[in-house]
């Protein structure tokens, strides 16, 4: 594990400069030496072992408890040679223990293998020699144990969140290497079965009778497949939803989604969605507006168009405004129906389009013309919804643009 | 005059002959079928036909590069796709399909776009044209960096030409609205598509400059 293997090579760092430190000490307390000889031996040990554990603990192989067990026995031996180096008033004064700082590195190591149990009582062992070493809870000693103590704890803590961190790192590389392959297994399936749809769809029609019936299903089943596929892979809204507060609105206002995804369930064989391939952000409560308002526009296609009318819904972005402009290809309307049915109190477009896109600080124009054209066979007659909303980043409105 | 000369390329079998009988019923002559890109493109290198009928989702490679390999040999690919994936019929569009239609689409509607691709006009559903419509948008909006081609724009009536089609407008109900003949339409609907193509051959040349492909050979 990555973590892991830094900490390892921190403590190498650890150990050197630890090293450089004790010999630096034992040459400026070297006039108090007894055995010159002896201090001169365990300085020369102390190098070995560091060489020794450097390149040991490199390897993960030799990261073992045996190691680590004779680590904390060379390190303890070392520290007791101050007993034989450093006269006794001296040790008791404050002269320096002949390995210093380099003590602590064990403790590291206990905390790095073992965890901040092992690390305590390294740390508890080495440093009850040190108070032994001096004769008394003296500051120096006390604070070398409390400063093990602590550096044991924290370094022991530290591989814990670590360990922690990277196994759920590593679960969710799996989970999100098997998602894509589960979706990578669904579209290629997906695209199987849309292609039978169609074909079903394409012979059926032409076969008549109960082939139509066949066809007219297998449409409907395919515009649903794509719809639920999605048009650009199954990618969940631009950002995911953030955590609902208890009791407050459904929606969080500052939650941005993408347009298109909110609108794809509306799509079926007779209401075709056209979108740009980008994706068209908005705040959550205005797109689930707007949705609505679209709903409602083709609810009231269905009704007044009949079930063979086709309806097309263009969402369009410009800097700015996002404009959904719904279109049928029924009879068409008399102009002021609309009011006229608002006055009789018939809510229909007065109340669910205009009213929530107006909310919205957008605006909607409803046009519709006679049918026009040549002989019977022109439905050309259009009723075309066109709301125009405001879709600052930050949830704000703004003024309506005119239409 | 000779019958068109079509090719059809599909990974399924059931789809690939329905769509060549169709066709042979129609009056045109299929003169070679593919289930890969890479056959595709070796066939079409051999039997030079006027339009590929190409669908974008072949086992072996993406669609665009497919498009890129087949132009040489036919300039008119009408691409079909069972999913219709928005960003993968932009980018077929782009590298110079020049018609899209879903699988979905009756055996009349595809036989009449085979015919209009053949013609040399463009093949656009009114979700295409949303697609180009969003791309001239992005393409607007986008910061350009040095030396990047001037995005290319849409005139008033092209916009407005392209939004009618995107509301599922005939060719025919647009050019009563507008007051237009129905061949004014149908260049302006090409013209659109012409310039996204050109503006996306001129910065794969930059792209190409930039990394140095040029000077390669």
């Amino acid at each position: 594990m990555s973590v892991d293997n830094a900490l390892w090579r921190a403590i190498g760092v650890f150990r050197v400069a630890a090293l450089v430190y004790a010999v630096a000490l034992a040459i400026d307390s070297y006039h108090r030496y007894r055995h010159a000889g002896v201090a001169v031996a365990v300085l020369v040990v102390m190098a070995a072992w560091t060489a020794v554990t450097v390149w040991a603990y490199r390897r993960p192989g030799y990261r073992t408890w045996r190691l680590v067990g004779a680590d904390v026995g060379v390190t303890a031996v070392c520290l007791l040679a101050t007993g034989v180096v450093v006269p006794e008033p001296f040790r008791h004064t404050g002269t320096p223990t002949l390995t210093a700082a380099w003590v602590g590195a064990p403790v590291i190591v206990c905390a790095v293998k073992g965890g901040r149990r092992w690390a305590t009582a390294a740390a508890l062992v080495l440093g009850a020699i040190d108070v032994a070493l001096r004769g008394a809870l003296t500051q120096n000693a006390f604070t070398g144990t409390v400063l093990m103590l602590l550096a044991g704890f924290a370094v022991g803590y530290l591989r814990a969140l670590a360990r922690g961190a990277e196994q759920r790192m590593q679960e969710a590389v799996e989970l999100e290497a098997a998602t894509r392959e589960r979706e990578r297994l669904a579209r290629g399936i997906h695209d199987g079965v849309l292609q039978v749809l169609a074909l079903v769809q394409r012979r059926g029609a032409e076969l008549g009778g109960d082939g139509a019936e066949l066809s007219r299903i297998a449409g409907e089943q395919e515009a649903r497949l794509r719809a639920l596929v999605g048009l650009d892979g199954s990618r969940p809204p631009v950002t995911p939803r953030a955590p609902r507060q208890s009791g407050g609105d459904a929606v969080d206002p500052v939650d941005v989604v993408d347009l298109r995804h909110l609108l794809r369930p509306l799509s079926g064989a007779r209401v075709q969605l056209v979108a740009p391939a980008t994706p068209i952000a908005l705040p959550a409560r205005t797109a689930a507006e707007l949705v609505a308002a679209v709903g409602s526009a083709l609810d009231n296609v269905r009704v007044h168009a009949g079930p063979d009318a086709m309806a097309w819904v263009l969402v369009e972005q410009e800097s700015g405004s996002v404009t959904v402009t719904v279109r049928d290809d029924g009879p068409g309307m008399a102009p002021g129906r609309v009011a006229e049915a608002a006055a009789a109190g018939r809510l229909g477009i007065a109340q669910s389009i205009t009213g929530r896109v107006r909310d919205l600080g957008g605006e909607v124009t409803i046009t519709t013309a006679p049918a026009r054209g040549r002989g019977g066979d022109a439905r050309t007659a259009a009723q075309v919804g066109c709301a125009r909303v405001g879709c600052a980043g930050d949830g704000g409105r703004r003024p309506p643009d005119v239409a | 005059m000779s019958a068109v000369r079509v090719m059809v390329v599909d990974d399924h079998p059931m789809w690939r002959e329905g769509v060549a009988r169709d066709l042979t019923e129609a009056g045109y002559q299929v003169v070679a079928v593919a289930g890969d890109g890479a056959g595709a493109v070796r066939r079409a290198a051999a039997s030079r036909p006027d339009v590929v009928v190409l669908d974008l989702h072949l086992p072996d490679l993406p669609g665009v590069a497919v498009i890129q390999g087949l132009l040489p040999f036919c300039a008119r690919v009408l691409v079909l796709s069972a999913s219709g994936e928005q960003q993968d019929v932009l980018d077929a569009v782009k590298a110079g399909a020049t018609g899209y239609l879903v699988k979905s689409a009756g055996r009349a509607e595809f036989l009449a776009a085979v015919g209009r691709t053949a013609a040399g006009d463009a093949v656009f559903t009114p979700g295409l044209a949303g697609l180009v419509l969003g791309e001239y948008r992005r393409l607007a909006e986008a910061p350009r960096g040095n030396g990047e081609a001037v995005a290319p724009s849409l005139s008033d009536r092209e916009t407005e030409v392209l939004r009618l089609v995107a509301k599922g407008l005939a060719y025919r109900q647009i050019a009563e609205r507008l007051v237009l003949s129905h061949r004014t339409v149908q260049n302006h609907v090409q013209n659109t598509l012409r310039k996204l193509q050109l503006h996306n051959r001129v910065e794969l040349a930059r792209y190409a400059i930039e990394q140095g492909l040029d000077g390669e050979d």
